[in-house]
This record gives C-alpha cells, sequence and structure tokens, in this order.
C-alpha cells in the first residue's frame, strides 16, 4: 500500500483536529496536586451540645498538634438560614468552643466568618440561631462575608469555567481556614461537608443570595474550583444533630452524636459520607478532589479517634441521590 | 433619635464621597452609597454635588453600576438603587437614561427560549413559571426577588423613561413577584416551593417585594403578605428587617407607630457595623418622606 503525499497530509490534519478536541478533556483541571501523604481524621463521641464539648475537643485538637501559635485563625461554620427546629446550622455552642480551643493554642486572631447563602439579614440568622448572644458573651469577633471587603482572585482549578472571582479578604488573609459544616444531605449537590460549605465566602453582595451564578457554572463544579483556591487548612464538622432528606433547609433531624476533626478536607469529607451511610466516592465532588486535593480512600486516611462505623440505617437522600446508597 | 442616626451615618462617608459595606472596610458599596444617599437628601429633595460626583464617576461603560468600586464593569444589581438615588439630580438626566436602557435589556437568565423550555420540561424541582421573568443580581444568571422589586421601583420612578417596552417589563416583573410568593404569603429570595416543600419567607425579601407592589394592595397575594408581615414585625430581632417592614407595612397603609419606636429604641442602633443597616434604619424613621424619595405614592 502506498500513501500518497495528498494522504498524508489530510491524515495529519484529522489527527491534529481530533487531538485538539480531545486532549482538553483528559489533562488534569487543576493546576497543583496538594494531596498529603497521609491524612489524619479523628472521630469524637459527643452526645449533645453542652458546655463540656470544649473539654473533648481540646483533647482531640491535641491529636492533631496543630502550630497556631501567632496566627490568625478563621473559622467558617454553616450558616445559612434559621427554621424552628430544623438543624440547619452549625451549632454557636461547638463554634464558641472551636473558638476557645485556638485561643488556648496561642492564635493571635480568631475570626468567625460566614456569607449566609439564602438570608440576605445575617444579623437576623445569628440572632435567631443562638450565635449573636453567644459571640458576644465571649467576645468572638464575627465578620459578614456576604459584605466583607472584596478581593479579585484567579481559580486554582478549571471545572466551573469561572476563571475569577471576587472572594473577600478576611479569607484570602487568614492563615488557618477551619471549615465548620454541620453534616447534611443537599438536594443539589448531594452532601454539604466541609468543600460544599465554602460556597459561603463567595460574597452576596456581588453574587447576590442565593449565589446563583455558581449553580449555573455547576455546584460540583464550583465546589472544586472554590477549594482549589482557598485551602481548608482544618475541618471541624457538627454530625451531633444532622440532617437528612431534603436538605440543606427542609430536611429531617438525625442525630449521630460525634463531631469530626480531619487536617484534610477530603478526607474529612469521605469519613463524614461513611458515617452518613454515603459512599465518599459516588460524590462527584469527592471523587474529584481526591485526585489533587486530598485523600478519599481509607488506605490513606488515619483514623486517629473512634473507627468510622456505617450506620445500619443510611442518611435518607433526594431521588436523584439514591446512588449515593452503596447496593446491597 | 433620627437625626443622631443620620449623623452617625454622614461621619462615614468615606473620602471619594461613597460609603463601604461594613464600617471596617474602605472599598466603596454601591448598595450602602446609594442607601446612604436617599437617606441623607436634605428637604430640597436633591442627593448633594459630591455623592453625586462619586455615584457618576463610578458608573460602567455600559450606563449600569457596579456592586462596588473595583468591581467588574457588566453591571449589576445596585444600578436600581442609584437610579432612584439619583431621580432628582437634573444633570445626570443622560446618565439615568443610559442606566434605565441597560435596566430594560436586563433580564434574568430564564428568559431565554432555551432554558425556558429546560425549566417547564427537565428542571422542575423549584417551582416558577419562567415566563414570568424580573432581573438578576449580576448578567447571566436567574431573576431573584429583591433585584426585581428594585428594578421595578426604579423603572416606575416619576419621570423615568415609560416607553412600551418599559411598561412590559414593569408589568412581567410584578407577574414574575406574584408567582413565587410562598404558599402561606411572603417572599424569600425566590424560591416558593422547592422539591415539593413549602418554603418559609424572608421578612426583608417581603418587605422589599411589597414595596414594588405598593399599588397593588388589592391582590390577595400582597394582602396575605402584608398580614404576614405585620404578624412578624413586632417580634423581629434586627434592624434591617424591622428598618424594611415599617416601610413596607406604611405603604401599605399599615400602622407603624410603635415598631418606629421600637426601632428607635434599638440599642447601639448608630454603632451597628453595616452600613446599608444605618442608612434604611434613618429612611424608616421617617417612612411618608422615604415612600416619596422611592417614588411611592401615598
Amino acid at each position: 500500500m502506498t500513501i500518497s503525499r495528498r494522504d498524508l497530509l489530510l491524515g495529519t490534519g484529522a489527527l491534529a483536529a481530533g487531538a485538539s478536541v480531545s486532549v482538553p478533556y483528559f489533562l488534569p483541571r487543576y493546576r497543583q496536586d496538594r494531596r498529603p501523604r497521609r491524612s489524619r481524621v479523628a472521630i469524637l463521641r459527643m452526645d449533645d451540645y453542652v458546655q463540656s464539648i470544649q473539654d473533648s475537643l481540646r483533647r482531640g485538637l491535641q491529636l492533631f498538634r496543630l502550630d497556631v501559635k501567632g496566627k490568625t485563625v478563621v473559622l467558617k461554620p454553616n450558616l445559612v438560614d434559621y427554621i424552628p427546629g430544623n438543624a440547619i446550622n452549625t451549632h454557636p455552642i461547638l463554634v464558641v468552643a472551636a473558638a476557645e480551643c485556638f485561643r488556648e493554642l496561642g492564635a493571635r486572631k480568631v475570626i468567625v466568618a460566614e456569607g449566609p447563602g439564602h438570608q440576605r439579614d445575617t444579623q437576623l440568622v445569628l440572632c435567631e440561631s443562638g450565635y449573636e448572644s453567644l459571640l458576644r458573651e465571649n467576645r468572638i469577633r464575627f465578620i459578614d462575608l456576604n459584605r466583607d471587603e472584596l478581593t479579585a482572585a484567579n481559580l486554582s482549578a478549571e471545572y466551573s469555567g469561572l476563571q475569577r472571582l471576587w472572594l473577600p479578604r478576611t479569607i484570602l488573609g487568614a492563615d488557618l481556614l477551619v471549615s465548620m459544616p454541620k453534616v447534611k444531605t443537599h438536594h443539589w449537590s448531594g452532601v454539604t461537608l466541609s468543600m460544599k460549605n465554602m460556597f459561603g465566602v463567595v460574597p452576596g453582595n456581588k453574587y447576590g443570595w442565593p449565589k446563583n451564578i455558581l449553580h449555573w457554572h455547576g455546584i460540583q463544579e464550583s465546589i472544586l474550583d472554590l477549594c482549589a483556591t482557598v485551602p481548608i487548612h482544618f475541618v471541624i464538622a457538627d454530625a451531633i444533630m444532622c440532617m437528612e432528606g431534603n436538605g440543606p433547609l427542609n430536611g429531617s433531624p438525625r442525630w449521630l452524636g460525634c463531631v469530626v476533626l480531619a487536617d484534610d478536607p477530603v478526607g474529612g469529607d469521605a469519613t463524614c459520607a461513611r458515617i452518613m451511610g454515603l459512599e465518599p466516592d459516588r460524590v462527584p465532588h469527592i471523587y474529584e478532589a481526591a485526585k489533587f486535593l486530598g485523600n478519599s480512600s481509607p488506605d490513606l486516611v488515619e483514623q486517629i479517634g473512634e473507627f468510622a462505623r456505617k450506620p445500619e440505617v443510611p442518611f435518607r437522600v433526594v431521588p436523584e441521590f439514591e446512588f449515593l446508597h452503596s447496593a446491597g | 433619635m433620627s437625626e443622631d442616626l443620620c449623623a452617625a451615618l454622614a461621619n462615614r462617608q468615606l473620602p471619594n464621597g461613597g460609603w463601604s459595606a461594613l464600617s471596617s472596610s474602605a472599598q466603596a458599596s454601591l448598595e450602602a452609597s446609594a442607601l446612604a444617599c436617599v437617606a441623607l437628601v436634605p428637604d430640597s429633595g436633591c442627593i448633594g454635588d459630591r455623592e453625586t460626583n462619586f455615584l457618576l464617576n463610578v458608573q460602567n461603560p455600559n450606563g449600569s453600576w457596579p456592586a462596588f468600586v473595583g468591581d467588574d464593569h457588566l453591571g449589576s444589581w445596585t444600578t436600581s438603587l442609584v437610579l432612584i438615588a439619583l431621580r432628582s439630580v437634573a444633570e445626570a438626566s443622560g446618565q439615568r437614561l443610559q442606566a434605565g436602557e441597560w435596566l430594560i435589556r436586563s433580564a434574568g437568565k430564564e428568559s431565554s427560549w432555551f432554558w425556558k423550555w429546560k425549566f417547564l420540561t427537565t428542571d422542575r424541582h423549584v417551582r416558577f413559571d419562567p415566563d414570568k421573568f424580573g432581573w438578576s443580581w449580576l448578567p447571566d444568571t436567574n431573576s431573584w426577588i429583591v433585584p426585581t422589586a428594585f428594578a421595578i421601583l426604579a423603572l416606575t420612578q416619576p419621570g423615568a423613561e415609560s416607553s412600551k417596552v418599559s411598561k412590559r417589563r414593569v408589568e412581567l416583573g410584578i407577574q414574575m413577584l406574584l408567582d413565587r410568593c410562598c404558599p402561606g404569603g411572603g417572599w424569600n429570595a425566590g424560591n416558593g416551593i422547592v422539591y415539593g416543600c413549602p418554603m418559609a419567607p424572608h421578612p426583608d425579601d417581603t418587605a422589599i417585594a411589597l414595596l414594588a407592589l405598593s399599588s397593588y394592595s388589592r391582590e390577595p397575594i400582597a394582602k396575605t403578605s402584608v398580614y404576614w408581615l405585620a404578624c412578624v414585625a413586632p417580634r423581629l430581632s434586627a434592624p434591617w428587617s424591622l428598618a424594611w417592614s415599617i416601610l413596607a407595612l406604611a405603604a401599605h397603609q399599615r400602622p407603624v407607630d410603635s415598631l418606629m419606636q421600637r426601632l428607635s429604641g434599638w440599642p447601639r442602633l448608630d454603632e451597628v457595623e453595616d452600613n446599608s443597616t444605618l442608612a434604611v434604619s434613618c429612611l424608616a424613621l421617617d417612612p411618608p418622606r422615604t415612600l416619596a424619595r422611592f417614588g411611592i405614592a401615598p
């Protein structure tokens, strides 16, 4: 068989065109692989929101030997809205306990910061959910991230196509950013854990309530871009009273009775998913984040507290996320 | 009290003539600036030269206003608020016209046939009629209650351009507000029912929607929502929601004296960090004057 010059040119052209279309799909969409060699996660048994959880939390944090001396620590709880009886928000007693622990560890400044995604009146959410009085009594500063001063940040991953976001200076200036999610199922993203919790750093004053631009660019994709750009240094997940079903606002309360600490958000979220009875690798953003942000495999996650047990009855999810339940 | 609050607000003006969202920041926010300008308008009815120059200097080339100074030039929801603040400034008539045209061109993303089709066929977890659309917080996103309500107020200002297209957009915006009401009355960001579950209304969103519906007091949805707001307002634990509630209830001819007393006695109101809250509190302590400044007929 002979190949003419014309055939060769046509073939080369077709190959180049095919490659230019398909190669981007195989290239990684992140710029940096930040996975630690091993991650550490601790599950601390805590039955209720009582003042004594500070002692348990202190003991749990000691297991991680965090160096926060002289640093600015920003605690980012999940504070969305207030509906009496619904376990929507990270409990303020846990947030205050965390603030006190970081102060004891020598932090220069501890700030609680959040930009509620549903309710524009942040002070109303703070008052009704019990935050305002507790933060005032304990002299803890709160920053409303929906209205904080903003700086443009180029995104460090390319999943959403957003390329750039305006982000609050409080978040960008944190030495140690602690994501403190409420462990919940979520009707758009499957779960809302430490990585999904970062939607709260996107400022409402610029992007609105809810932060609809993230929905249009893909919730799972936006979570990945945000977490690549704003690294979560530590996780304290409120899994004492959780939410299942139609979360994040209208699900049912579900008691798990524990707090999950992690030095890796992917490891922390994967562990939370396991104790919810969900398969972490089936949550798209956990699966993808395990390629560059942290470790989800139990082989790479050292459990230093109680062992992560699957519940007898998994958390209920909306029908679109039934696939998060393992078969059988 | 009102004078003390206004003095505190005036003291927080930035050197460039604007106001920041939080008193701890030096970045001017157009929401806080526009609300402060309306709150500090003297009885002569026109904002000062310094404030006017600030607002005109930061207008985007396409006629819109940014969310804050330094923002991208695509435009934002604050355009409506600035239009209201500039309503009596004669020398800004050209800029107002340009802004009005931008506002009329802007629409929630569900207004395009493709997304409308998607929301009518495959994406039906949030109950709403995409044929009834309003305005978004920023381009290329859906319509939501607050930007739609402010756009309606801006486009129905006395003296605002009232073309056929503008009237049609206002009418659609009103239909959108009525469509997205929560089942028991009132509004939240714009999701009345999600996954078959009725969502709870928010006092501030409800109040702002009711200001835009001030000529629709007889509409059953407006009536139910006014009733809901009148019930929750006396127990509100934050001045922002209380202040907007006072204005909305006054616009719908409900008594507000006791609510105003409560707001004026609010502890350390002049120290509140959020400048928009301070500005709206100033506005709520004189409802007739404020409603006139928003172009709402008594």
